[in-house]
């Protein structure tokens, strides 16, 4: 295990305060000047299911939740064995191995002896000294934990206080049962004798924060949507923030309304956005082709869970894609994105608002569960950025025609309450003053010149668009293709597999639609192309198959867990054949 | 009032079609009223009604099937210095759109939603809608039609609409003044329009309402229970007029947010390192 880095999980049952007790951890590390990011396990139950919350930290940056396990803080038997047992292995994560130490109540004691250093503390005892509430245990546990890992209590203090600021006196209860874990631990068990570079303090955002921020950003004045996990951190941070950042914010009575309220205050001239999951999408997508069609700019959160149909609502998977990329009938432009972590979560939010405005159409930011709820830390954010509103007519402009039909597909756009522009926007087929021509036999030569107007936009937006971020690329024999949350853990697999001396770099699909065309030449002449996709079938492997007429490899995974870099360099060392695959009796 | 009307687009109903009735009473009322075209936002959904911002000189946006009343709720969001109307069909708003009624109703957002009720789908050739009456035969009720008809006037009450009103086409000018009275309301103005298609729905006609349909004259306006009961009088006396109107305070007046003016004139959050202190 690296000195400079620590994995640390809290593991318990739901309502144990498992995920309360991982974020104030990985606020303590941030605020101490390290890297961390964190990893939420947990189940569709309010009450009783086994949840677990994990945070890696280190002095260098860390791109995913990481192989291995150094502390445990359990807070039943049942988080004991589990994160000890090296038969359990969920999603991939490891188990406490013979240098980790696991925290838990002195009162558990039918465990199975494993190899690790098993630290029993008094937590309960501890903690009904300062108060009736059982979750004051955590806190104890926080105590010892930093102990072990040799952060400064102090940091931990603060965290704490801040966390349970309007109540005083329980932040002061906690702190002293902090501190006695902490002083606990250190009086009767060894440190782990870790050693960090501490730098400047960090800021700390979970994916779905950073894309309504990248929105705020953005010139976000109205967010409209309905609840559905994992859509929701994004609605729940920006209601929160209402006030103020002034955005408007409105659960309504289903999707469909959530969307054509957003079109409506685009089209009204403030800038609105949308956002669900697979199922509450799927009710948007009349709408997604309205907004084509009308040429109405609308900005949409997709943040995909593991599907068909309601599927596992608490895990993670990039099953939408095809959903995303077929919404609505008919051919018409639009974006899609897919950003790779926290940070392009916020800088491609921010850029979607500004071009859904430039191109009058629909753009999406698709992430999933895994990255709209992990923590993850950022050193700071340039908040640099022009707004641009795009082409807009002048008022009273002489025969103003809506949908003007130009070389760049964009058409000045009008909004109500200026003079002169009065104007028909159309669901249906309609020519450049918004007229409709839906009847073929009217005017078929209309329908085709404004079909072409609108699809030219793609063109144009393809001219603009930045080159294909990439990862050691440039004298890659093996190219991985990847999309969204799997980044870190293909960027850390990569890093490993070149230790062992094999060539392998990664592009980065966060153009998702329209694909850059330099994909093609960043992957040619190479040994072999890998896709890792976290669904089963491969979506956007298939669909650059098709357009790059290429064969990518695909390694899969939709068990609802995202991809851990250590197996995940280890299937990829048995796919080139320079390791044999162990085959579990 | 011309200036109300597209110059370049006549209205495409069928010659007598209940809707040319409404044409002019929203035209008539934006004059009256004296609203500047550049300030009125005509939404609607899709039907042989949902034509009408095609056919008037404001800002228009005929939109999706039953759900012009988000997208209304969207325009006057961000922009609550606009005249907001929403222009549709029974079948558009009573089917499909029918829980954005509910739910717009209930929010009181001050718009006025104005329905054409035939009675039937006209635009998809005369199937039976969610107001047909027991016993009507359409391409879809060929034996007559057996359930229940809608009360959008009840509906609407129990919702928590503040403005409930009906009107009828074969008398444009009450319809006018009911038209003057929904958009000058604050809060949601609703108006309920018998509204007769021509050529699908034979029954319901012109001869049929006139007989029937009578002004509300002297009731309570702000008696909910005598409007409710109003409301469920139908048969050989109809009433037309406005059933119910209250003051209450609408969602835009409450809304922490929008309540400090109309968002498209608030200034955009700039972000600074100092919101970033959040995070740390
Ligand atoms: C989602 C959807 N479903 C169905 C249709 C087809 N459709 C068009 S108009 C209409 C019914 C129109 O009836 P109504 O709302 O009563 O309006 P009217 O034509 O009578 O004015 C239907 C079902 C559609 N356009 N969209
Ligand atoms: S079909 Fe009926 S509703 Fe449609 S235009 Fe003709 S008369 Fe009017």
């Amino acid at each position: 295990m690296k000195q400079n880095e620590v994995i640390i999980r809290v593991a318990g049952a739901a309502g144990d305060g498992v995920q309360s007790a991982g974020e104030i951890l990985i606020r303590t590390f941030a605020r101490s000047g390290l890297y961390a990011t964190s990893y939420n396990y947990y189940q569709d139950i309010i009450r009783g299911g086994e949840s677990w919350y994990q945070v890696r930290a280190s002095d260098e940056k860390v791109k995913n939740q990481g192989d291995g396990l150094d502390v445990l803080i359990a807070l039943n038997l049942d988080g004991v064995e589990r994160h000890t047992n090296p038969e359990i292995n969920e999603g991939g994560a490891s188990p406490l191995g013979k240098d980790g130490v696991a925290i838990f109540d002195s009162s558990i004691k039918n465990y199975t002896k494993r190899e690790t250093n098993y630290c029993p503390i008094p937590l309960s005892d501890i903690a009904s000294k300062y108060s009736k509430n059982p979750l004051l245990k955590n806190t104890v546990g926080l105590g010892a934990a930093i102990a072990a890992i040799g952060i400064d209590f102090d940091i931990l203090a603060g965290v704490i206080r801040d966390q349970f600021g309007k109540k005083g006196d329980i932040a002061e209860a906690n702190v002293k049962a902090a501190k006695e874990g902490y002083d606990y631990y250190l009086a009767n068990y060894k440190p782990l004798g870790k050693k960090f570079k501490y730098g400047k303090k960090k800021y700390m955002l979970s994916g779905g924060m950073s894309v309504a921020l990248g929105a705020v950003a953005g010139g976000l004045k109205m967010y409209v949507a309905y609840p559905m996990t994992p859509a929701s951190s994004a609605l729940h941070f920006l209601a929160q923030h209402a006030k103020k950042y002034g955005v408007f914010v409105k659960i309504p009575e289903d999707e469909i309304s959530a969307i054509n309220t957003t079109i409506g205050a685009n089209y009204a001239g403030v800038r609105a956005m949308t956002g669900s999951s697979g199922g509450g999408f799927a009710l948007m997508t009349e709408a997604v082709g309205l907004a084509g069609m009308t040429e109405v700019p609308i900005v949409i959160y997709e943040a995909q869970r593991p599907g068909p149909s309601t599927g596992l609502p608490t895990k993670t998977e990039q099953g939408d894609l095809n959903q995303v990329l077929g919404a609505s009938q008919g051919d018409f432009p639009r974006i899609v994105f897919a950003p790779g972590d926290i940070e392009e979560a916020f800088y491609i939010t921010r850029e979607a608002m500004n071009l859904a405005e430039k191109y009058q159409t629909p753009v999406f930011v698709m992430s999933d569960l895994y990255l709209a709820e992990h923590y993850d830390t950022l050193d700071g954010l340039d908040l640099n950025f022009k707004i641009d509103n795009g082409e807009r007519a002048k008022d009273n402009e002489e025969d103003y025609k809506r949908y003007l039909i130009t070389d760049t597909g964009i058409s000045p756009r009008a909004i109500p309450g200026q003079a002169g522009l009065m104007h028909n926007e159309d669901s249906d087929e309609h020519n450049e003053y918004g007229d409709v021509v839906s009847d073929a036999i009217t005017n078929p030569i209309d329908r085709i010149k404004m079909m072409q107007k609108r699809m030219r936009k793609l063109d144009t937006y393809i001219e603009e668009m930045p080159p294909t971020p990439t990862y050691k690329i440039s004298d890659a024999e093996y190219v991985i293709i990847q999309w969204g949350s799997t980044k870190g853990a293909v960027e850390e697999a990569i890093d490993i597999l070149r230790s062992k001396g094999i060539k392998i770099g990664a592009i980065e699909v966060k153009n998702v639609f329209p694909l850059n065309p330099d994909i093609g030449s960043l992957l040619k002449n190479r040994k072999k192309i890998f896709a890792v996709e976290n669904n089963y079938s491969g979506q956007l492997s298939k669909y650059i198959a098709a357009q790059f007429l290429i064969k990518p490899e695909l390694i899969t995974k939709y068990d609802g867990e995202a991809f851990y870099p250590g197996a995940l360099a280890n299937e990829i060392e048995i796919r080139i054949g320079k390791k044999k695959e162990v085959i579990k009796e | 009032m011309n200036d109300y009307k597209n110059k370049r687009v006549p209205p495409d109903w069928c010659p007598g079609c209940g809707n040319f009735a409404q044409l002019s009473a929203i035209t008539m009322a934006l004059a009256e009223l004296k609203i500047d075209p550049k300030d009125v936002v005509v939404a609607s959904g899709i039907g042989c009604s949902s034509n009408m911002p095609e056919f008037l000189n404001t800002y228009g946006y005929h939109g999706l099937h039953g759900r012009l009343l988000p997208f209304a709720s969207g325009v006057k969001w961000a922009n609550s210095k606009l005249t907001v109307i929403a222009y549709g069909g029974d079948g558009d708003g009573f089917f499909e759109g029918t829980q954005h009624f509910f739910h717009t109703a209930k929010r009181n957002v001050d718009i006025t939603y104005m329905v054409s009720d035939n009675q039937v789908f006209g635009l998809t050739t005369g199937q039976a809608s969610p107001t047909a009456p027991i016993g009507l035969r359409t391409k879809t009720t060929p034996d007559g039609n057996i359930e229940t008809p809608f009360n959008p006037i009840t509906f609407a009450l129990n919702a928590g609409a503040t403005f409930v009103a009906r009107g009828f086409s074969g008398d444009i000018k009450h319809l006018k003044e009911l038209t003057v009275k929904a958009i000058k309301h604050k809060g949601f103005s609703f108006i309920d329009v018998l509204s007769p298609c021509v050529t699908w729905n034979k029954e319901n006609s012109y001869e049929y309402f006139r007989p029937r349909v009578y002004h509300l004259e002297g009731n309570d306006v702000t008696n909910f229970d005598q409007a409710y009961k109003l409301g469920l009088e139908w048969g050989d006396k109809i009433p037309i007029g406005v059933f119910y109107e209250v003051e209450r305070p609408t969602y835009e007046d409450l809304d922490e947010v929008l309540k400090d003016g109309p968002l498209i004139d608030q200034k955009i959050h700039q972000l600074t390192e100092d919101d970033l202190e959040e995070f740390a």
